[in-house]
C-alpha cells in the first residue's frame, strides 16, 4: 500500500491537450474516485498513473518515488479494466496467478494467494473454467481477483462496472466497497457514473475538460458544489438552474428572477448589488406549495413515477425544471403547480459559474 | 351442398396427387441450379480427369484411350523420378511455407505498430501478391542470371559464392532459386492474414499483461501466439496445399532441371502431361497427390479443431 502524488501533470496527444495541469494527492489506503463526463481526461490520468500513457509534463509519485520513467510492471500497481481484459486461453486460476508466475513466486505462495483471493471473491468453484464460460459478473470478479493476488501498492479501476447490467452493478459496487474495507488498499476508481462515485469514494475528484473541478467528500460535493459543472453533474435528477439578479436589502438578501419574483436567500453573499447570478436548486429540495408571493407557477409537462418517488418535468417560464417528490398526490398534478424554494437549499453561482461566497447580512444597504 | 362435395371429391384427389409430386420435387427443384452447376463445372471434369488415370491416354496417339486398370499405378510404384519429385515436393513446400510464414509474421508484427507512412508501407508490402507468378518467375530467373542479373555478383562480393555463377544451373542449389522467388511472392499472403488476426487482439490484454509484469517477449508468447494459433493453422494448411500444387515458378525458372533436381510432383505431372503428352500417367500421379493432400488436410483440420476447443 502506498500514497500517490500527482503534481501538475499535463498530457498532450499531438497538438491536442487533454489534461491541463492536474494536482492530486491520495493518502495511503484512501479510496478516490475520478468522475466526469466522457472525454474529461479521467481515464487518461488513471492510465498515466498505471504507466500505460506517457506523462507529457509534471510528475507522478507512488510511495514517494518518482515513477514517470518506470514501466507499468515496475510500479507495483494492479488495474481492473472495463473489458476485464482476462486472458481467454487461460483458466481462472491461471488468469489470477499470471502476475505471480511471471515474477517467479514460489509455487506454494501462488497457490495460497489464489485460493485466498478465490475465497474472498467466491470463485473457488470456477477456478478451472475459462473466461468464456463465465458470466459478466463472474468475469468481473476474476478481474478483481487477478488484481488482489499480487497485493500491489495500489488498485486502479477503469470503469470496471460499466459492462454489467444495473442489478449486478449495484451488487459489485457493494462488493468493491467491502473489499476495500477488508484490504484497506489505496484505490483510484474511474467512472462516469456519479452514483458509483458517491457511494464508493472517500474522496471524489470531479473532472471536466482536463481540469479538476472540485475535490472533496461525496457529501461536500453534493451539499456545496464548487461550480456550475459540479452542481449539474453530481445528483440525479440534475440540479435546476435559474438566472437571476442578486439583491440585498435591510437584513435580507434575495435573487430576483426575470419575471420579478424575489426568491429569499438564507444569507448574504460577497456579490455586488444587481450582479447576474445563477440560482441552483436540487429537484428533491423544491417544495410543492400553495401559492404565495415567493412561489412560482409552473406548467406540468411530464410525470415520471419511479416507484420510490415521482419526477415532475415542469416548464418554468418556458424553461425545463424538475421536481422530485415522494408525495404520490403529485401523480395527479396539473396542468399547473406552484413551487417554492426553501432558502437553506439554494445554491448561488456568480457570473463565472463559481459558487458565490456567503457573507453576513448587514443592517441596511451594504 | 352434398352434391357439390361429392362432385368435388375426385377433382381434389387428382389435385392432391399433383400436389404430392410437386411437394416431393420442391426441394430438388430449389437446389437444382446449384447442383447442376457443381456437377457440370466441378464434378464432371474431376471424374473425367480421374478416369484418365485408369486409361491409356496419349495425346498424339489416336488409338489410345483404352482401359488399362491399375497399370499406371504399378509403373508409378517403381518410378524413381516420382519418388525424387515427392522428396523435392516436401523440401520445396516445407522451406517455402516456413520462410513465408516467418517473414510474413515478422512483417505483420512490424506493420501492426503505428508509424509514419504505415499506409504506404502496407500497400507496398502487399504488392508482390499482385505480380503474376509467370512474371515473378522470369524476373527472379533473370536476377539469378550472372549475365544480366546482379544477385550472383552480390553474393560473390559478399564472399558467399566462390564465383558469380547461376544457382539455377547448380544441382546442389537450384531448388533455392524457385524457393526464394516463391517466398518473395508469398510473404504478403501471410502478412495480410496475420496482420488482420493481430489487429483483432484486444489491446487491453497487452496492457493488463504489461501491468502484470510481462515483458515484450512474454507478452508475445502468452498473448499474441495463442491468439494467432487458429489463423496460423489454417493459413499454413492452405499455403501448404497451394504450394505443393504450385508448379508455375519451377516450370518458368528451371523446368524441373538441372537433372530433375527441382522437379516436384506438380511439375512432374505438368511435364508428363504437356511434354511427354502422357495424360493417363499424369492423371495417375495427380490422383496420388490428391490423396496425399487430402490426408494432410484432414490432419490439419483436426489439429485446428483441437486448438479452437482449447481457446
Amino acid at each position: 500500500m502506498a500514497s500517490i502524488e500527482v503534481r501538475n501533470v499535463r498530457k498532450n496527444f499531438g497538438i491536442v491537450s487533454v489534461l491541463h495541469g492536474v494536482d492530486l494527492s491520495i493518502a495511503n489506503g484512501e479510496f478516490v474516485v475520478l468522475v466526469g463526463p466522457s472525454g474529461c481526461g479521467k481515464s487518461t490520468l488513471l492510465r498515466m498513473i498505471a504507466g500505460l500513457e506517457e506523462v507529457t509534463e509534471g510528475e507522478i509519485r507512488i510511495d514517494g518515488m518518482r515513477v514517470n520513467e518506470r514501466a507499468p510492471k515496475d510500479r507495483d500497481i494492479a488495474m481492473v479494466f472495463q473489458s476485464y481484459a482476462l486472458y481467454p486461453h487461460m483458466n481462472v486460476a491461471e488468469n489470477m496467478s499470471y502476475g505471480l508466475r511471471i515474477r517467479k513466486a514460489a509455487r506454494e505462495k501462488i497457490t495460497a494467494a489464489v485460493s485466498n483471493a478465490a475465497r474472498k471473491l467466491e470463485l473457488q468453484p470456477l477456478l478451472a473454467r475459462r473466461p468464456k464460460a463465465l458470466s459478466g459478473g463472474q468475469r468481473q470478479r476474476v478481474a478483481m481477483g487477478r488484481a488482489i493476488v499480487r497485493q500491489p501498492k495500489a488498485f486502479l479501476f477503469d470503469e470496471p462496472l460499466s459492462n454489467l447490467d444495473a442489478r449486478l452493478r449495484e451488487q459489485m459496487r457493494a462488493e468493491i466497497k467491502k473489499l476495500h474495507r477488508d484490504l484497506g488498499a489505496t484505490s483510484i476508481y474511474v467512472t462516469h457514473d456519479q452514483i458509483e462515485a458517491m457511494t464508493l469514494a472517500d474522496r471524489i475528484v470531479a473532472m471536466h475538460e482536463g481540469v479538476v473541478q472540485q475535490v472533496g467528500s461525496p457529501l461536500e460535493l453534493y451539499d456545496r458544489p464548487a461550480n456550475l459543472f459540479v452542481a449539474g453533474f453530481i445528483g440525479s435528477p440534475a440540479m435546476n438552474f435559474l438566472s437571476a439578479r442578486y439583491e440585498v436589502g435591510a437584513g435580507t438578501a434575495g435573487a430576483r428572477l426575470p419575471d420579478g419574483t424575489l426568491i429569499g436567500l438564507s444569507s448574504g453573499y460577497q456579490l455586488e448589488e444587481g450582479a447576474a447570478v445563477t440560482l441552483g436548486i436540487r429537484p428533491e429540495h423544491v417544495e410543492m406549495s400553495p401559492a404565495s408571493e415567493s412561489s412560482l407557477r409552473a406548467t406540468v409537462d411530464l410525470i415520471e413515477p419511479t416507484g420510490f418517488g415521482i419526477i415532475l418535468h415542469l416548464g418554468l417560464h418556458g424553461l425545463p425544471f424538475n421536481v422530485f417528490t415522494l408525495d404520490r398526490a403529485a401523480l395527479t398534478a396539473g396542468p399547473t403547480v406552484t413551487v417554492a424554494f426553501p432558502p437553506q437549499h439554494l445554491h448561488l453561482f456568480d457570473e463565472t459559474g463559481k459558487r458565490a461566497l456567503e457573507s453576513s447580512l448587514q443592517k441596511g444597504k451594504g | 351442398m352434398v352434391f357439390d362435395a361429392t362432385a368435388g371429391f375426385p377433382e381434389s384427389r387428382r389435385r392432391s396427387l399433383v400436389d404430392r409430386i410437386t411437394r416431393h420435387a420442391e426441394p430438388y427443384l430449389y437446389t437444382a441450379p446449384a447442383l447442376i452447376l457443381i456437377v457440370t463445372i466441378m464434378l464432371a471434369p474431376l471424374v473425367l480427369g480421374l478416369s484418365y488415370a485408369f486409361r491409356d491416354v496419349h495425346l498424339l496417339n489416336p488409338f489410345s484411350g483404352g482401359y488399362v486398370g491399375l497399370d499406371h499405378f504399378r509403373t508409378l510404384y517403381e518410378d524413381d523420378n516420382f519418388y525424387r519429385a515427392l522428396r523435392n515436393t516436401l523440401w520445396w513446400t516445407g522451406a517455402s511455407v516456413l520462410l513465408q510464414f516467418v517473414f510474413g509474421l515478422i512483417l505483420a508484427l512490424l506493420l501492426d505498430r503505428p508509424f509514419a507512412g504505415r499506409a504506404i508501407a502496407q500497400a507496398l508490402v502487399f504488392l508482390p501478391w499482385a505480380v503474376p507468378t509467370f512474371l515473378t518467375g522470369l524476373n527472379w530467373a533473370w536476377l539469378f542470371n550472372p549475365v544480366i542479373g546482379p544477385l550472383p555478383h552480390w553474393l560473390y562480393g559478399l564472399g558467399l559464392m566462390s564465383e558469380p555463377t547461376n544457382i539455377l544451373s547448380n544441382p546442389q542449389l537450384a531448388m533455392w532459386g524457385p524457393i526464394i522467388a516463391n517466398v518473395w511472392w508469398g510473404i504478403p499472403f501471410f502478412a495480410i492474414t496475420l496482420l488482420a488476426a493481430l489487429q483483432a487482439i484486444p489491446r487491453d490484454l497487452y496492457e493488463a499483461a504489461a501491468i502484470d509484469g510481462a515483458g515484450a517477449f512474454r507478452r508475445f508468447t502468452s498473448i499474441t501466439l495463442p491468439f494467432l494459433a487458429p489463423t496460423i493453422a489454417i493459413t499454413v494448411l492452405l499455403r501448404t496445399v497451394w504450394i505443393s500444387n504450385f508448379a508455375d515458378l519451377i516450370i518458368v525458372m528451371t523446368s524441373g532441371g538441372p537433372a530433375d533436381r527441382t522437379q516436384i510432383v506438380a511439375s512432374y505431372i505438368f511435364t508428363q502431361a504437356f511434354r511427354a503428352l502422357d495424360f493417363g500417367y499424369a492423371s495417375a500421379i495427380a490422383l496420388v497427390l490428391l490423396v496425399l493432400l487430402l490426408a494432410y488436410s484432414m490432419l490439419i483440420v483436426m489439429l485446428r479443431q483441437v486448438l479452437m476447443d482449447r481457446a
